[in-house]
C-alpha cells in the first residue's frame, strides 16, 4: 500500500516538474482517443501507421534542426531552402551531371551522392553559423538572406525545373521496411536519441543551452560562444541534409520549393514541444512528442479531406494557443515564487 | 542631395546608389529597350505596391519588431472589401478603399494586442496570425477569383488612371512615403517609435506608453496593407486571392537591404526606397541581360547578405572597441 502511494507521488512529482511534457502527454492522449472515436480503424490501421511513419521521418529531421536553432535563441528560416538545394545536388550527382557515372556500381554512385548532399547542406549550415556567430547578424535576418541565396542557387542551376533520379535502387532505399517499420523512421528515432544525448549529457550540449540563455555570461566564463554557434548551425545543416536525401528518395526527384509548408510546421512543432523561442529552454523529448501529435492530426485532416487552407488555419490557431498556454504557465510560476 | 535630405547620406545608401547606377548603365548599354518611357512607367507602376508595404515594414522594423503577416492582411482586407462591395452593389473606389483600410487596421491592431499581452516574439506571433487571417478568409469567404468582366468598374478605372502620364498608384505611394517620413521624423509619435526600437525598457521608464506606440505601429502596417491590397487587385486583371501571399520575406529583404540597423531603432526612408528599387529593377531587367528570372533570387540573396554583413560587422567592431556586450 505504502509503495503504491510512493509510486503515485513520484509520478505526480515528475509530472509537476515538467509541466510542458505533461501537458503534451495530456494533449496526445486526448488526440488519440478523439481520433479513435471519430475515425476508428480507418486511422489505426497498419497501412496508415506506415504511411505516417514515412511522412514523419523527412519532417522529423527538419523539426530537430529548427529546435536546435531555437534553443540557441535563434531561428533558421533557411532549412527548407537548404534541403531543396542539397536534394538537387544529390539528384544531379545521380543523374551524372557533375561527372560520368557509367561504369560505376549503383551503390558507389548512391554513396557519393549522399556524401555530396550532406557536405553541401553542412557547408550551408556552417555559412549560417559564420554569419550569425562571426559577423553578428541577427539569426532571423542572416537566415532570411541565406534562404533567398540557397533558393537562388538551386533555381539558377536547375532553371526551376525538377531533376529526376535515374537510379531505381535509390528510391527503394526510402521505402524499405524492417518488420513493417520503415528504416527511415528508425533513422529518425536514432537522430532523436543522439541529439537528445548531445544536449543532455555532453559539454557541447550544455554550451548550446547556455548560448541561448546568456551568451555574454558564457563568453565571460571562458567558452568561445561564437564557435558553439557555428558548430550548432553546422549540425543543423547536417540534419537538414539527411532530410533532403530522404525527401529525394521518397519523391524520386528534386526541385526547389518542395516542402514549403514545412517551415511553419517546424516552428509550430518546436514551440508546441516546449522549446522557448527566446532560447535556453526546452527538451528534445518534448519535440518528439509534439511531432507525433502534429502528424496524427495531419493524417486525420487528410482522411477527413480538409483543404490545405483549413489546415493552415488550424496550425495558426494551434501555434498561438500553445504560446498562450506557455505564457499563462510561466506567469503562474512567477506568481508562486513571489509568494 | 545632402541639402534636400537635411542630413548626410549614409555609406550604405551610397553603395546602393552606386550599384543601381552601375547596373542601370550595364543594362541600358546591352539593351536599347530599357531606357524608354514605357519601361520606366511600367516599373513605377509595378513597384508602387511594394513601396507602400515597404513604408509599413520600415516602421515595424524601426520599432524593433518584424511583421510577416502583411501580405495576408493585404489580400484578406482587399478581397473581403471587394466581395462586400459587389454584394452591396456599391461600385465606388473610396468605399472599397475605406472598408479595406478598416479591415486591415483591425487585423494590425489584433497583432499588436497579441504581441503586447503575450509578450511573445513578433515573428512567431505574426506567423501565427497570418495563417489565421488567411486561413479564415479562404475557409469562410472562399478563394474564387474574380474575372475582369465581374470586377467593379471603379477598380478598372483606378488601374488605368494616370495624372500627367504618371500612374496614380505611384503618386499614392509617394504620398504614403511622405506621410511615413513625416510621422517618423517630425512627430512625437515618431520619436517614441525610435525609442522603443532602441530599448523598450528605457522607453517605458521615461514614461513612453509602449503599448500605445506598438498599437500604432502594427495598425499603421495593417492600414497600409489594406491600401496596398486594393492597389494590387486594381493593377492585375484577374483578382486571385491566392496570389501575393508568400512574397512577404522578399519585401522585408528589400527594406533590410536599404541599411536598417537590424536590432531596431534606426532606418531611413531613402534606404528603404533604394532597397525596393534594386529588387524591382532586378526582377524586371534580368531578361534584358539574357538571364532567366531564376537568377533573381541568387543576386538578391547575395546583395542582402553582403549589405547586412557590412552593417553588422561594423556594429560588432565598434561594440568590441567600446566594450559593449550585447546578447
Amino acid at each position: 500500500m505504502d509503495t503504491k502511494i510512493n509510486g503515485l507521488t513520484k509520478i505526480k512529482n515528475k509530472l509537476l516538474q515538467d509541466t510542458n511534457i505533461s501537458i503534451l502527454l495530456f494533449i496526445f492522449i486526448i488526440t488519440v482517443i478523439t481520433l479513435g472515436g471519430i475515425l476508428g480503424n480507418r486511422f489505426f490501421s497498419v497501412g496508415n501507421m506506415q504511411s505516417m511513419g514515412y511522412q514523419i521521418s523527412e519532417f522529423g529531421f527538419l523539426a530537430i534542426a529548427m529546435s536546435l536553432a531555437m534553443i540557441t535563441g535563434g531561428i533558421d528560416l533557411s532549412i527548407v531552402a537548404n534541403a531543396g538545394l542539397s536534394g538537387i545536388i544529390a539528384a544531379l550527382t545521380m543523374s551524372g551531371a557533375f561527372f560520368p557515372i557509367e561504369g560505376m556500381s549503383e551503390m558507389t554512385v548512391i554513396v557519393i551522392s549522399i556524401i555530396s548532399a550532406v557536405t553541401c547542406s553542412t557547408l550551408c549550415g556552417l555559412l549560417n553559423g559564420f554569419l550569425i556567430g562571426k559577423i553578428s547578424i541577427p539569426p532571423i535576418l542572416a537566415t532570411l538572406g541565406t534562404m533567398i541565396l540557397y533558393t537562388g542557387i538551386g533555381m539558377a542551376i536547375t532553371n526551376g525545373e525538377s531533376v529526376r533520379v535515374g537510379i531505381s535502387s535509390f528510391s527503394k532505399l526510402g521505402s524499405k521496411t524492417f518488420m513493417e517499420i520503415p528504416y527511415i523512421f528508425l533513422l529518425m528515432v536514432l537522430a532523436f536519441i543522439v541529439v537528445g544525448f548531445i544536449l543532455e549529457k555532453t559539454k557541447f550540449g550544455r554550451e548550446i543551452y547556455m548560448v541561448g540563455e546568456n551568451k555574454v555570461a558564457l563568453e565571460f566564463s571562458g567558452v568561445n560562444a561564437e564557435k558553439v554557434i557555428m558548430k550548432t548551425y553546422a549540425l543543423i545543416g547536417f540534419l537538414v541534409g539527411i532530410s533532403a536525401i530522404i525527401i529525394v528518395s521518397r519523391v524520386n526527384s528534386a526541385r526547389m520549393g518542395f516542402g514549403d509548408t514545412y517551415q511553419l510546421q517546424a516552428i509550430l512543432v518546436a514551440v508546441l514541444g516546449g522549446i522557448d523561442p527566446d532560447g535556453g529552454k526546452g527538451k528534445i523529448m518534448g519535440v518528439a512528442l509534439s511531432i507525433v501529435v502534429i502528424q496524427f492530426l495531419q493524417s486525420a485532416f487528410t482522411i477527413l479531406q480538409f483543404t490545405p487552407y483549413a489546415k493552415k488555419l488550424i496550425w495558426g490557431i494551434l501555434l498561438l494557443l500553445v504560446m498562450t498556454i506557455n505564457y499563462l504557465i510561466n506567469e503562474k510560476k512567477i506568481f508562486n515564487l513571489k509568494k | 542631395m545632402n541639402k534636400i535630405l537635411n542630413r548626410k547620406i549614409k555609406p550604405m545608401e551610397k553603395y546602393l546608389m552606386l550599384i543601381l547606377v552601375v547596373y542601370i548603365g550595364i543594362v541600358s548599354m546591352t539593351s536599347k529597350n530599357f531606357l524608354t518611357m514605357n519601361t520606366l512607367i511600367d516599373l513605377l507602376k509595378s513597384s508602387s505596391g511594394t513601396l507602400i508595404l515597404a513604408a509599413g515594414v520600415l516602421v515595424v522594423l524601426i520599432s524593433g519588431g518584424i511583421d510577416v503577416s502583411f501580405t495576408a492582411v493585404a489580400v484578406v482586407a482587399a478581397y473581403c472589401s471587394i466581395r462586400i462591395s459587389m454584394m452591396l452593389g456599391i461600385d465606388n473606389l473610396f468605399f472599397i478603399m475605406l472598408v479595406s483600410i478598416i479591415l486591415g487596421g483591425i487585423m494590425g491592431a489584433i497583432n499588436a494586442i497579441i504581441i503586447q499581452t503575450l509578450k511573445i516574439s513578433t515573428f512567431i506571433t505574426t506567423l501565427g496570425t497570418s495563417s489565421i487571417f488567411y486561413g479564415f478568409m479562404t475557409t469562410f469567404v472562399g478563394t474564387e477569383s474574380i474575372s475582369v468582366a465581374d470586377k467593379p468598374s471603379a477598380l478598372l478605372a483606378f488601374g488605368s488612371a494616370r495624372v500627367f502620364n504618371i500612374p496614380t498608384f505611384f503618386i499614392l505611394a509617394v504620398l504614403i512615403l511622405i506621410l511615413t517620413w513625416f510621422i517618423l521624423y517630425k512627430t512625437m509619435l515618431g520619436r517614441t517609435i525610435f525609442a522603443i526600437g532602441n530599448s523598450e525598457e528605457s522607453a517605458s521608464r521615461v514614461g513612453i506608453n509602449v503599448f500605445k506606440t506598438k498599437l500604432f505601429v502594427y495598425t499603421y502596417m495593417g492600414v497600409l496593407s489594406g491600401i496596398m491590397g486594393v492597389v494590387y487587385f486594381s493593377e492585375i486583371d484577374l483578382i486571385n486571392p491566392i496570389s501575393l501571399v508568400g512574397t512577404e520575406l522578399m519585401i522585408i529583404a528589400a527594406v533590410v537591404i536599404g541599411g536598417i540597423r537590424l536590432t531596431g531603432g534606426d532606418g531611413t526612408i531613402l534606404g528603404a526606397i533604394l532597397g525596393v528599387s534594386i529588387i524591382q529593377i532586378f526582377k524586371s531587367t534580368l531578361v534584358f541581360l539574357g538571364l532567366s528570372t531564376s537568377w533573381n533570387d541568387l543576386f538578391i540573396g547575395l546583395i542582402l547578405i553582403i549589405s547586412v554583413s557590412i552593417i553588422s560587422y561594423g556594429e560588432r567592431k565598434s561594440n568590441k572597441e567600446k566594450l559593449i556586450f550585447t546578447k
